[in-house]
C-alpha cells in the first residue's frame, strides 16, 4: 500500500481528461440545437459539472463507494469524504483514495449530463437541476455501487464493466429514452426541420469527447502500465472503426457521408468500446466497433417510427451502443488481455454473456422505473416543461436572459 | 451513376478487405501466448536481471503523450476549417476528421508492422506484426525499454494520422471526397509507412536512413517534410481553385483558427517531448525548446510582416507559431533552448517569406501553406539539426556543425532529398493515377456551391 507516482500521475491526469468530456458535450449538443437553445444546452453540461461535484463529495461517494450494505448500497460512513485521505484506499493500492474519488466524480458528472440531450430545447432550468440531484442520489450511484462498489452486480453476479457500459451509457440511455417520454416532444417536432445551427461546434465537442475518452477508458486501469495502454489502444481503435463504418453505412443508405454521422458513429465506437476496453484484443475492438455503428445507425433511422423525440439520440447512441458493448463484453474478453477479467463465448466460456445479460436487464428496470418517479416527482413540484411561449423564444432568452450569438452571418 | 458505383466499389471493396485481415488475423493470435511465454521463459533463463519491465511514470508520458498528439488532428482540422470559405467548413474539417478514423484502422492492421516491424533490408519492415500479432503489453526493447510495446505503438500512431491530414491544406476546397479517401490510404501506406521506417525502424536492423546517422528527433523529415513535399505536389497536379487570383478568398472564421493553433501547440508538446519516450530530463528538455521555438517564430513572424506589411495579423502570428513548431520539431531532443530561439526566428523569417513572397511569384495554389509551412519548415529544421545539435544536450544523439561534426549536416542533407524525392514522385504517381481513374477535382458547379452540400449535404451554420 504504497503510493506509486507514475500511476499518479496517470490517474491525476485522467481526471483531466473525463472532466474536459462534460463541457466538450456541451459544445456536441449545443451544435445540435437550434440557434435559440445553444446557450440553454451548454448550460446543462456545465452546471452538472460544478452541482454533481458537490454531491458527489458530501454524499454520492459514500452511497456509491462507501463500505458495503448488503450488495445493494454503499453506507454514510464516508459523508463528507470523512476519512477519504490521501493514503491508498480500498480501490486501488497505488493511489490516492481521494484521487480514485474524484476520477469516479468525473463519472458521475457526465452521466446525468448525457441524459441532458434527450430533453434539450424544451426543459425549465429549475426542473433540470432538480432532476439531476435527485437522478445522481437514487439511480447513478447506486448503481455505480452495484457494479464498482462491491455490489452485487460486480461482486456476486460477476458482471465486467471496465469503464461504465452500464453504470453511465445503459444507466443514462434509459434514462434518456424515459425522460422523453415523459417530457413529450419539441413544438412542431417532425412538422418543421430543425437543422443543427453549428456543426462545427459539435465536431470540436466530439474531438474533445474522444480526447477525454482515453482517461475516461484507459483510466479506469487505475495504473499506469499494460492494461492501461492496451484500453487505450482499443478506445482508438473501436472508434475510429465505428466512424468509418458509420460514414460507409450512410454513404450506400443516403447517398452522401455527412459529419454528423462521423461524429456520431465516433460517439457510438466509444460507448461500445467502454466497458470492453480493459478485457479484449485491438481486433475484437475493430469488430466491435463496427458492429456498434450499424446498431446505432439503424436506432436512429428507426427513431420516427415510434414517434419519440430524444433530441440528440441519447438512447440510440448511448443505451444501443452500451448494450452492445456490454453484450460484446461477454463475447470477446479475454484473460490473455487482462488476467483479472473473464473469458467470453468466443474464448470458450459461455455463462459471461448469460452473466451480462442479467447485468443490463437489471439496469435496463432499475433505471426505467427511477428515471420515471424522479421525472413525476419533478413534474409535480416543478413543472418540467417551459411554457410553449418560452419554447418558441428558446431557452437562451426565456431561462438565462441572453444570447448565443450577436452576430449577423450573410 | 456509373462512376458513383465505382467509387462505392472501391470503398466497399477496402472495407471487405479490412474485415478479411480480421479473420486473417485473429487466426494466428490464439498461438500467441504460448509462443509469448517460450520466449519469456527463454529470457528468464538467460538473463534474468535485465528482462525489460514498464515504467509507471513513463508510461504515464507515454499515454498523455498520445492523448495530446491525438488531439492535433482535430486541432488542424479547426486550423485548416477556419481558414477557408465558409462554404467549406465542413469539407475541410471532415477531411482530417477521417483520416484519425481511417489511418487508425489502417495503422493496427498494417501501417504498424511495415513502418515499425521487423526490418527488411533497411527499406521497409514485414508483415510479421499484421493486425498488431505479437504487439502485446510487454515492452519492445528495440524501441522502447520501459513501456508497454503497444503504448509505442499507438504513439507513433498518431503521427502517422496527422502526417496525411497536414496534406489536406494543400488541396482544401476543391478535391472529391471519395478520391481523398482512396488517396489518404494509398499514401500512407507506400509514402509514410516506408518513409518511417528508413528513419526510425530499428527492430532486426536499422532503416537505411537511421543506419546513415541522420537525425530526426520527432519527425522533421518523417512527417513535415514528407507532407510539405507531398503537398507541392498535390497543388501542382490538382490545379488552382477557381478564382485563386482573381477573387479574394479570405478566411471564414478566424477564432476558429486560433483555437485550432492552441490545440495545435499544446498537442504539440506531446508530439516532441514524448518523443523522448520517457519521462525524464530529455523530454523536460524537449518541451522547453518545442515552447521556445514556437514563441520566437510566433513574435518574429508578426515582427516581419509588421515591417513588411504595415499590420501584424493575428493569423499570421499562429502561422508562424506553427511554423516554429515545425523547426523544432526534429531538433527537439538534440539542441539547447539557446539554439532554440535561433531556429524559431529562422523559422518564422523563412516562412513567412516562402508562403507571403515566393508562393505568389510561383503562382501554384497551395491553399492554406501545407507545402510553405511544412515542407519549407522542416526542411529548414532538419538542416538546422545537422547546425545546432549537441552531444551536450543528449548523448545518444550526435554533434553538429557548430559543435564542430561537419558529417552530420551532410547526412541532414541526404535524409531530406531522399525524403522529398521519393514522396515527390510517388505522390504525383498516385495522384495522376487516381485523375485518370476517380477524378480528383468536384465538378465546376459543386466547387461553386461548395464542398459541404456538393460532397456531404450539409452546412456548417444554420443562423
Amino acid at each position: 500500500m504504497k503510493i506509486d507516482t507514475g500511476d499518479t500521475a496517470w490517474l491525476l491526469f485522467s481526471i483531466c481528461l473525463v472532466m474536459l468530456m462534460t463541457p466538450g458535450l456541451g459544445l456536441f449538443y449545443a451544435g445540435m440545437a437550434r440557434r435559440k437553445n445553444v446557450l440553454g444546452t451548454i448550460m446543462h453540461s456545465f452546471t452538472l459539472l460544478c452541482v454533481v461535484s458537490l454531491i458527489w463529495i458530501i454524499w454520492g461517494y459514500t452511497i456509491a463507494f462507501g463500505p458495503d450494505k448488503g450488495g445493494v448500497i454503499g453506507s454514510l460512513e464516508w459523508f463528507g469524504l470523512k476519512g477519504v485521505g490521501q493514503e491508498p484506499g480500498r480501490y486501488s493500492s497505488t493511489i490516492p483514495h481521494i484521487g480514485f474519488m474524484l476520477f469516479q466524480g468525473m463519472f458521475a458528472v457526465i452521466t446525468p449530463a448525457l441524459i441532458a440531450g434527450a430533453f434539450a430545447e424544451r426543459i425549465k432550468f429549475s426542473a433540470f437541476l432538480l432532476f439531476a440531484v435527485l437522478w445522481v442520489t437514487f439511480v447513478y450511484s447506486p448503481l455505480a455501487h452495484w457494479v464498482w462498489g462491491g455490489g452485487w452486480i460486480g461482486s456476486v453476479l460477476g458482471a465486467l464493466d471496465f469503464a461504465g457500459g452500464t453504470v453511465v451509457h445503459i444507466s443514462s440511455g434509459i434514462a434518456g429514452l424515459i425522460s422523453a417520454y415523459v417530457i413529450g416532444s419539441r413544438k412542431g417536432h417532425g412538422i418543421q426541420p430543425m437543422p443543427p445551427h453549428n456543426r462545427t461546434l459539435t465536431v470540436t465537442g466530439a474531438a474533445l469527447l474522444w480526447f477525454g475518452w482515453f482517461g475516461f477508458n484507459a483510466g479506469s486501469a487505475l495504473s499506469s502500465g499494460g492494461i492501461a495502454a492496451s484500453a487505450l489502444v482499443n478506445t482508438n481503435t473501436s472508434a475510429s472503426a465505428a466512424t468509418l463504418s458509420w460514414i460507409l453505412i450512410e454513404w450506400m443508405h443516403r447517398g452522401k457521408p455527412t459529419i454528423i454521422g462521423a461524429v456520431s458513429g465516433s460517439i457510438a465506437g466509444l460507448v461500445a468500446i467502454t466497458p470492453a476496453s480493459g478485457y479484449v484484443g485491438p481486433i475484437s475492438a475493430i469488430i466491435i466497433g463496427t458492429v456498434a455503428a450499424a446498431f446505432c445507425y439503424a436506432a436512429v433511422m428507426l427513431k420516427p417510427r415510434f414517434g419519440y423525440d430524444d433530441s440528440f439520440d441519447v438512447f440510440a447512441i448511448h443505451a444501443v451502443g452500451g448494450t452492445w458493448g456490454a453484450l460484446a463484453t461477454g463475447l470477446f474478453a479475454s484473460t490473455a488481455v487482462n488476467p483479472a477479467g473473464l473469458d467470453g463465448l468466443f474464448f470458450g466460456n459461455p455463462p459471461l454473456i448469460g452473466i451480462q445479460a442479467i447485468a443490463i436487464v437489471v439496469t435496463y428496470i432499475y433505471v426505467s422505473v427511477y428515471s420515471f418517479i424522479i421525472l413525476k416527482i419533478v413534474d409535480l413540484i416543478i413543472g418540467l416543461r417551459v411554457d410553449e411561449e418560452s419554447e418558441l423564444i428558446g431557452l437562451d432568452y426565456t431561462q438565462h436572459r441572453e444570447s448565443g450569438y450577436n452576430i449577423k452571418l450573410g | 451513376m456509373k462512376k458513383k458505383r465505382g467509387i462505392f466499389g472501391v470503398v466497399l471493396f477496402i472495407f471487405i478487405f479490412l474485415q478479411l485481415n480480421i479473420v486473417f488475423a485473429e487466426e494466428p493470435k490464439a498461438g500467441a501466448p504460448a509462443k509469448q511465454e517460450a520466449t519469456a521463459s527463454a529470457q528468464a533463463s538467460a538473463a534474468p536481471a535485465h528482462a525489460p519491465k514498464n515504467d509507471a511514470g513513463d508510461t504515464a508520458w507515454m499515454l498523455i503523450s498520445t492523448a495530446l498528439v491525438m488531439l492535433m488532428t482535430p486541432g488542424l482540422a479547426l486550423f485548416y476549417g477556419g481558414m477557408v470559405r465558409r462554404k467549406n467548413v465542413l469539407g475541410t474539417i471532415m477531411q482530417s476528421f477521417i483520416i484519425l478514423a481511417l489511418i487508425s484502422v489502417q495503422w493496427v492492421l498494417w501501417g504498424y508492422t511495415l513502418a515499425f516491424g521487423p526490418d527488411k533490408g533497411g527499406i521497409i519492415g514485414s508483415l510479421a506484426w499484421f493486425g498488431l500479432n505479437g504487439v502485446g503489453t510487454d515492452p519492445n526493447p528495440d524501441y522502447a525499454a520501459t513501456i508497454p510495446h503497444q503504448a509505442f505503438m499507438i504513439f507513433q500512431m498518431m503521427f502517422a494520422v496527422i502526417t496525411p491530414a497536414l496534406i489536406t491544406g494543400a488541396f482544401a476546397e476543391r478535391v472529391k471526397f471519395s478520391t481523398f479517401i482512396v488517396f489518404t490510404l494509398l499514401w500512407a501506406t507506400l509514402v509514410y509507412d516506408p518513409i518511417a521506417h528508413w528513419v526510425w525502424g530499428l527492430s532486426g536492423g536499422k532503416g537505411w536512413l537511421n543506419n546513415l546517422g541522420a537525425l530526426d528527433f520527432a519527425g522533421g523529415t518523417v512527417v513535415h517534410i514528407s507532407s510539405g513535399i507531398s503537398a507541392l505536389a498535390a497543388a501542382l497536379i490538382i490545379g488552382k481553385r477557381k478564382g485563386y487570383g482573381t477573387e479574394s478568398m479570405p478566411p471564414h472564421n478566424v477564432p476558429m483558427v486560433v483555437l485550432g493553433a492552441a490545440l495545435l501547440w499544446f498537442g504539440w508538446f506531446g508530439f516532441n517531448a514524448g518523443s523522448a519516450l520517457s519521462s525524464g530530463g530529455l523530454a523536460a528538455s524537449a518541451f522547453v525548446v518545442t515552447n521556445t521555438a514556437c514563441a520566437a517564430a510566433a513574435f518574429t513572424w508578426a515582427v516581419v510582416e509588421w515591417m513588411h506589411r504595415g499590420k501584424p495579423t493575428v493569423l499570421g502570428a499562429v502561422s508562424g507559431a506553427v511554423a516554429g513548431l515545425v523547426a523544432i520539431t526534429p531538433a527537439a531532443g538534440f539542441v539547447s533552448p539557446m539554439s532554440s530561439i535561433l531556429i524559431g526566428i529562422m523559422g518564422g523569417v523563412v516562412c513567412y517569406f516562402s508562403v507571403s513572397v515566393i508562393k505568389g511569384k510561383l503562382g501554384y495554389d497551395d491553399s492554406l501553406d501545407a507545402f510553405g509551412i511544412h515542407g519549407v519548415g522542416g526542411t529548414l529544421g532538419a538542416l538546422a539539426t545537422g547546425l545546432f545539435a549537441s552531444k551536450l544536450v543528449n548523448p545518444a544523439g550526435n554533434d553538429g556543425l557548430f559543435f564542430g561534426n561537419p558529417s552530420l549536416l551532410v547526412n541532414q542533407v541526404i535524409a531530406v532529398v531522399a525524403t522529398a524525392v521519393y514522396a515527390f514522385v510517388v505522390t504525383a504517381i498516385l495522384l495522376k493515377v487516381l485523375d485518370a481513374t476517380m477524378g480528383l477535382r468536384v465538378s465546376k458547379e459543386d466547387e461553386v456551391t461548395g464542398l459541404d452540400l456538393s460532397q456531404h449535404g450539409e452546412s456548417g451554420y444554420n443562423f
